[in-house]
């Protein structure tokens, strides 16, 4: 008899068309999409990838990690609810702590990129 | 807050484990779902939108995954599968996990138990408040002996002058007991004689009652005793008014004031069971040097500085005496003094059961190879599945920490069992015994030489197993061949562990050679038939030569006694005194090296009941008794004095002065010589000795304790009662103390050596037994793994002699290799063990040749089984054999 384990599979190489984001960047994107309004996971990934034009295309495979890893740190809570097309999802929503989180996160960024921006200029 | 925050929701999430599984899969089913509504917007058909979801989707199970490995208690989680995993598998294969658990809970118990010595009696510091400012004082003469002890007038000098110390004290070093009577049977308990600060400078606090206060040591004070809890419990009943009652100590009466905690031990060597109070008088002399000085350092002062402090005032008191030779003051850390002597043996035995687990490790790594080539058909197909190298071999060394800790677990149940065996029986002569213990600094010792071991013997077979192969194994499926880089391995491994015994064994080699030499050392007497005891006169003896004379007399009138005398020193190592000495002619420069010969005070008799040979003039005889001062005095002396101070010249009739050398001193007259006699251990070399008669006037005071030595005509136990009963109707109060035959204190004498001999070729013939296995094994999973080759070669007309040739050849190029491997550390190691060997080279060459035969015949021999195996390979059957 013969002992097996099926558990390398998150080191094969699954294609990511998320690998061009920064990790912790996505992170911010959903804090950001989810500022406008409480979202389920599906709509979370549509509306940063309408937004960004299609440059950003979320996997799952990025994205609900992601969001356990927001919730575990108390920036998002989530609740099921029904969507507007009457299935049940999911619905996460920003907290306090996110909100304050994404503003510094927001104004690391934006000091970040003038930087590199002007380091890319000069 | 964050982490806080992060460890709940991670144990939550653990113990909630369904929970949220059947959340996440709900949450990715509404996902998908969600995902396949928009596609059926777009215009696709309800089954297409759903394939497509869950394609783009990539695989819920592996989703799933990644959200879990988000968690930090995921990791948790795999290393328990690891662990449950790895149990399994080791109860698959129980034969294997029965060797390699065994040969690791020895290696790690043997490691655990000399460790937990180590660690009690050299690392941990001394059971007393700020241990590191005490420090024990003592003399030399300048560039000689490290350090011994002081006389009174240096530590009377030192205590009123130096300003280094808060307190300093004494522990008087001679005597060592006390006649205890008026309580039932006279006996003699253990006690030691300290000054008043002894207690308040060690810093332990009396049980009950209180130390010495300041003076009590003045001259004329009266006697005063602090007792251990064991002599209050097993002398005085745990008496609750135990304070101020009376012992009577070598017929003196001595105040009891306090009772000291079981824990507290001091001096470290051996229990005892009171410490009296010694008064101090200013001396005469500066000899006799007898007095450990200790004392407790002031804050902020140097031990460089306490020690210039103490070498002005020992100057001082070598102007004071001109005479005496002039002296130096040395001064040690207290731990150092109590510990120098066992550090180096017990450093070379934690060495060499070091070595012992590290062949243990080599032998369970080896097993782990053979294993891996069955191993490696699955490895192979976790890795086609996508496991990576990196879990792979994490998998496998969760497996071998897995054995290994099972080891440890086993292997502290022997070293508790050893350390317990060791107290019991071991050589009790060490200090700080009672410190001795598993505790946590043990445990944690363990604990890291568990996983320690487990990653050395799992790490090279993990690294083999999981190596990316060349030939598909999934393919080969009816072989089980291991890679040529795991037999290089293997190989190596083994190679290593043949030198490591060699090593081992060397060691032992020695060790028992040098023990065998000093059996065989003489000690200068016949130790068939003789009996010997101590007997202790207290101070109601004014003249104790007159009671001594008329007790020898009465000895030497009962049945089967054929000589009866008495000594103050028995060989082989009870050695009271020594003395510097003069011979006539020499002249009586101070600073010439001080030469000192063992000086005692014996019955004429003594020589008789030794049977020790007289060369040249004659014993003492009854009638030499010297009354009066100008009687002149006699000495006999031993051999090499005679050789040495006289050469050629008759040494009958020669003159010498004892003492510090000094014109003035009285002439002693030489009226033999006698062979000579061991008093300072087998292991040391020849001294001069003195002997004067005991009832020399000079003498006579310390003729007050005193070893009784007899020789009988049947066995030496038999004559005790009558010996008992003569004593007796002299003195009811007398108690005849520490009862042994010559034999026994030949036997006593040795007990380290024999001890740390015996342990060693322990471990030495565990390593040649765990190396013959090794290569045993190696061999016959060499052979099996041939069988079609031999086969071949039978079948193309290989005769038998060729095959075992063949397989042979192997085991021995193995073998030579370990044998340079194991001489060249051993050329270089040994020297670390010379401290302990007696007139035995560290390089002698008939323990390396000899171990090396007995190594490489056992060897051949475990190679040998499987070559035979081998030659009777039936070629057809072997072809078939895969």
């Amino acid at each position: 008899m013969l002992f097996l384990r099926v558990d390398g599979l998150n080191e094969t190489c699954m294609p990511d068309t998320n690998t061009a984001l920064v990790q912790g960047t996505l992170d911010m994107l959903i804090l950001k999409t989810l500022a406008l309004e409480p979202m389920h996971a599906h709509r979370i990934g549509l509306r940063i990838e309408q937004i960004s034009q299609g440059v950003f295309l979320v996997n799952p495979g990025s994205l609900f990690p992601a969001l356990k890893r927001l919730e575990r740190a108390g920036w998002v809570e989530s609740r099921w609810r029904s969507t507007e097309n009457s299935r049940r999802a999911k619905y996460y929503v920003l907290t306090a702590g996110g909100r304050k989180q994404l503003k510094s996160e927001t104004r690391d960024w934006k000091t970040q990129s003038v930087a590199i921006a002007r380091i890319l200029q000069a | 807050m964050n982490i806080f925050h992060e460890l709940t929701a991670g144990l939550r999430e653990l113990v909630r484990r369904n929970k949220t599984e059947s959340e996440l899969s709900e949450e990715l089913d509404a996902y998908v779902q969600n995902v396949a509504d928009a596609k059926v917007q777009a215009g696709a058909t309800r089954d297409e939108a759903l394939r497509a979801a869950r394609l783009e989707m990539g695989g819920m199970e592996s989703v799933k995954h990644q959200v879990r490995a988000a968690g930090w208690e995921f990791a948790l989680e795999v290393f328990a599968q690891d662990v449950a995993y790895g149990v399994r598998m080791l109860l698959k294969s129980p034969l294997f996990t029965a060797v390699a658990l065994t040969t690791i809970a020895i290696g790690i118990g043997a490691n655990t138990a000399m460790f937990s010595l180590v660690d009690a009696i050299l690392l941990r510091p001394l059971p007393y408040p700020k241990p590191q400012r005490l420090m024990v004082a003592g003399t030399n003469q300048r560039g000689e002996s490290p350090m011994s002890p002081m006389g009174t007038a240096d530590f009377l000098a030192w205590r009123d002058r130096q300003h280094s110390f808060e307190q300093v004290a004494i522990l008087d070093g001679a005597g060592g007991n006390f006649a205890l009577s008026g309580m039932g049977e006279p006996e003699r308990i253990p006690g030691v004689g300290v000054s008043a600060d002894f207690f308040s400078i060690l810093g332990v606090a009396p049980l009950k009652g209180r130390g010495f206060h300041p003076g009590e040591d003045r001259p004329g004070a009266t006697g005063v005793v602090v007792i251990s809890e064991q002599f209050w419990r097993d002398h005085l009943d745990f008496d609750p008014n135990v304070l101020n009652r009376t012992l009577t100590l070598d017929g003196k009466q001595h105040t009891i004031v306090g009772v000291m905690p079981a824990g507290f031990r001091f001096p470290p060597r051996e229990p005892v069971d009171v410490w009296a109070i010694r008064t101090m008088n200013p001396p005469q002399a500066r000899p006799p040097f007898g007095l450990h000085a200790f004392g407790r350092l002031k804050p902020g002062v140097s031990m460089r500085q306490a020690a210039a402090e103490l070498d002005q005032i020992v100057a001082q008191v070598n102007a004071q005496y001109p005479s005496s030779t002039p002296l130096a003051g040395v001064m040690m850390p207290m731990k150092e003094w109590m510990v120098s002597e066992v550090s180096t043996a017990l450093l070379v035995l934690l060495g060499m059961i070091a070595l012992l687990l590290l062949i243990a490790v080599v032998n369970v790594a080896n097993l782990l190879l053979a294993r891996a080539a069955v191993r490696q058909r699955e490895v192979m197909v976790r890795m086609a599945l996508g496991a990576s190298r990196k879990r792979v071999v994490r998998q496998l060394l969760t497996e071998s920490a897995v054995l290994s800790l099972l080891g440890g677990v086993l292997g502290l149940l022997l070293a508790y069992l050893a350390i317990r065996a060791f107290l019991a029986f071991g050589p009790g002569q060490m200090p700080r015994l009672n410190e001795v213990g598993i505790n946590s600094g043990v445990l944690l010792f363990t604990f890291v030489v568990c996983v320690g071991s487990g990653m050395l013997f799992g790490l090279a077979p993990a690294l083999e197993t999981s190596r990316p192969a060349l030939s598909d194994p999934l393919k080969d499926a009816n072989r089980s061949s291991s890679s040529a880089s795991a037999r290089r391995t293997h190989r190596a491994l083994l190679v290593f562990e043949v030198a490591l015994a060699l090593l081992l064994m060397i060691g032992s080699g020695l060790l028992i050679r040098s023990f065998v030499r000093l059996s065989d050392v003489s000690p200068g007497v016949q130790t068939d038939h003789v009996i010997t005891a101590a007997i202790s006169l207290s101070n109601n003896y004014p003249d104790p030569p007159q009671f001594w004379k008329q007790f020898l007399e009465k000895l030497q009138m009962l049945p089967g006694v054929k000589a009866a005398g008495i000594t103050m020193s028995l060989p082989p190592n009870l050695l009271e005194i020594t003395n510097p000495f003069t011979v006539e002619g020499q002249g009586y420069d101070r600073h010439r090296k001080l030469q000192l010969a063992e000086e005692m005070s014996v019955s004429p008799d003594y020589f008789r009941a030794l049977r020790i040979p007289l060369i040249k003039g004659r014993f003492f005889s009854p009638s030499d008794r010297v009354e009066e001062e100008k009687d002149p005095m006699i000495v006999i002396i031993n051999e090499t004095m005679a050789k040495q101070y006289f050469g050629t010249n008759d040494p009958i009739g020669g003159r010498i002065q004892t003492g510090d050398p000094n014109p003035s001193s009285p002439w002693e007259t030489i009226v033999g010589v006698v062979g000579d006699v061991k008093y300072s251990g087998l292991d040391a070399g020849r001294e001069p000795t003195i002997y004067v008669p005991y009832n020399e006037n000079a003498w006579a005071g310390w003729a007050r304790e005193m070893y009784l030595v007899v020789r009988s005509s049947g066995s030496a136990q038999q004559i005790v009662p009558a010996i008992r009963d003569q004593l007796a109707s002299m003195d009811g109060s007398l108690p005849l103390a520490q009862v042994r035959t010559m034999d026994e204190l030949l036997d006593e004498s040795l007990v380290q050596q024999r001890f740390r001999t015996w342990l060693v070729s322990g471990f030495a013939a565990l390593a040649l037994l765990l190396s013959a296995i090794g290569i045993y094994a190696l061999i016959s999973y060499s052979v099996s793994q041939r069988t079609r080759e031999i086969g071949v070669r039978v079948a193309l007309g290989a005769q038998r002699r060729d095959v075992l040739g063949m397989v042979l050849r192997e085991g021995l190029q193995l073998l030579v290799f370990g044998l340079l491997l194991g001489w060249v550390g051993a050329f270089s190691a040994t020297r670390l063990m010379r401290a302990l060997l007696y007139s035995t080279s560290a390089t002698d060459a008939v323990s390396f040749v000899a171990t090396s035969v007995t190594l490489v015949v056992v060897a051949l021999l475990a190679c040998y089984i499987p070559a035979r195996r081998a030659t009777k390979v039936e070629p057809v059957v072997a072809l078939r054999y895969e």
